[in-house]
């Protein structure tokens, strides 16, 4: 028997997924979110920079999705990611949560190839304070570096 | 009680399992950058371990330090317990249900049989590793996948820790069970033996898990890994996080602040 044609679909892959590992004791001593988080993605293999910093440089394609989430340092201390304000013609996240639980990640696809680095900004709700903490370093999504270069 | 180190591990299993290597794809956290720990969120972490006393002179109870190992790019461990059992449970429930109400409507289509088996997912074989159940294959999301492209990487599993901390009798080691609500009810903890100041090295020995096709099942493959980190015991007496310094008196307002 001759061997079947392979279906031209998209395997299903893992995202792309940035996490912010937060101190929130630490933070909301100090009051200052920018020395208390660091944050990593799983794409450090393709070119992204700047692990265990704010301002995190993750290396995204068009069509890539996206995947924010959070780990915080202190289990009995809550922290979540509120929002991401990002162009919206490179992205467009939306809040989800793991199913059966209240345990929010944002999602999104990246619309377009990045030509020039585009920054984002990150806000958290720690603890019992109303007001999110958003830090002064913004990380970026950044595409390959072009040819030639 | 007791002041308590966190060392959280955060691995990048998906580089990991590439290289076969811990090499650079570790960062390390400990809850005590405050009292002099360095190189927090990097693979170099130096924990800090201050003397059993107070400012004061008093006795202060040993340090004790837990490990706690996490996957990066996987459900975070801030999910309850037996999350991931759970949602395969939910997920299965969700597809029995769907699959009674395609038999009711009397025709059955193709199309909705082939999503609803994409849907049932897989179960993943466990040919022996330790600490760790068989399971459904759920993505990073949660949800039930059978793609080895898209799994959800357990966590890391701890199975021993050596080295010259260890050694010397630095630290004592061990692992208990736990009904702590975040890790799967297992984990690795030591007390510390602060007479004799200096840096101790230790090696951390990991169970990481692959979903590798063995005779066209899926089975999780254990491969074990070892990554280093170290502790530095200081002569300074302990502090008081809140005070700066030993026992005594917290320092909240006699009464709360009214509402503003």
């Amino acid at each position: 028997m001759p061997p079947r044609a392979r279906q031209p679909q998209r395997r299903p892959a893992r995202p792309v997924t940035i996490t912010a590992v937060v101190d929130p004791v630490a933070a909301l001593a100090s009051e200052n979110l920018d020395d208390n988080l660091y944050l990593y993605d799983t794409n450090r293999a393709a070119g992204s920079t700047g692990f265990g910093t704010p301002g995190l440089r993750s290396l995204v394609r068009k069509g890539d999705t996206l995947l924010w989430n959070v780990l915080p340092l202190e289990c009995e201390t809550y922290v979540s990611l509120t929002g991401i304000e990002i162009d919206p013609q490179i992205a467009e996240p939306v809040r989800k949560v793991y199913p059966g639980t209240d345990i929010a990640f944002w999602t999104a696809e990246v619309k377009q190839d990045i030509t020039e680095p585009v920054p984002y900004r990150l806000s958290f709700l720690l603890g019992t304070v109303s007001t999110p903490f958003t830090p002064t370093a913004r990380p970026t999504l950044a595409g390959p570096a072009p040819e030639g270069r | 009680m007791a002041q308590q180190h966190g060392i959280i591990v955060l691995f990048d299993v998906e580089n990991a399992l590439r290289t076969r290597s811990l090499d650079g794809n570790t960062y390390w956290f400990d809850n005590m950058k405050f009292l002099g720990s360095t190189g927090v969120g990097t693979e170099h972490l130096e924990t800090i371990v201050p003397g059993t006393y107070f400012l004061d002179g008093s006795q202060a109870t040993e340090q004790v330090l837990n490990w706690l190992p996490a996957a990066l790019g996987s459900i975070p461990p801030t999910v309850p317990r037996n999350y991931l059992a759970e949602q395969g449970r939910a997920e299965e429930r969700r597809t029995l249900d769907e699959l009674a109400a395609l038999n009711t409507e009397g025709g059955v289509n193709e199309a909705d049989v082939k999503r609803l088996q994409e849907q049932v997912g897989t179960y993943a074989e466990d040919p022996g590793g330790r600490g760790f159940t068989a399971a459904k294959v759920l993505d990073v999301t949660g949800k039930a996948t059978s793609s080895s492209d898209a799994y959800n990487y357990p966590a890391p599993v701890i199975t021993d820790i050596t080295g010259q901390a260890v050694a010397e009798k630095i630290i004592y080691p061990a692992q208990y069970g736990s009904p702590d609500m975040v890790y799967d009810g297992w984990y690795w903890a030591a007390t510390v033996d602060t007479s004799r100041p200096g840096v101790y090295p230790y090696t951390l020995h990991v169970q990481l898990h692959e979903l590798v096709k063995r005779n066209g099942e899926l089975v999780w493959e254990s491969v074990d890994l070892t990554c280093e980190s170290s502790l530095k015991i200081i002569t300074d007496p302990k502090r008081n996080g809140f005070t700066g310094a030993g026992l005594g008196v917290l320092p909240l307002p006699p009464v709360p602040a009214p509402a503003g």
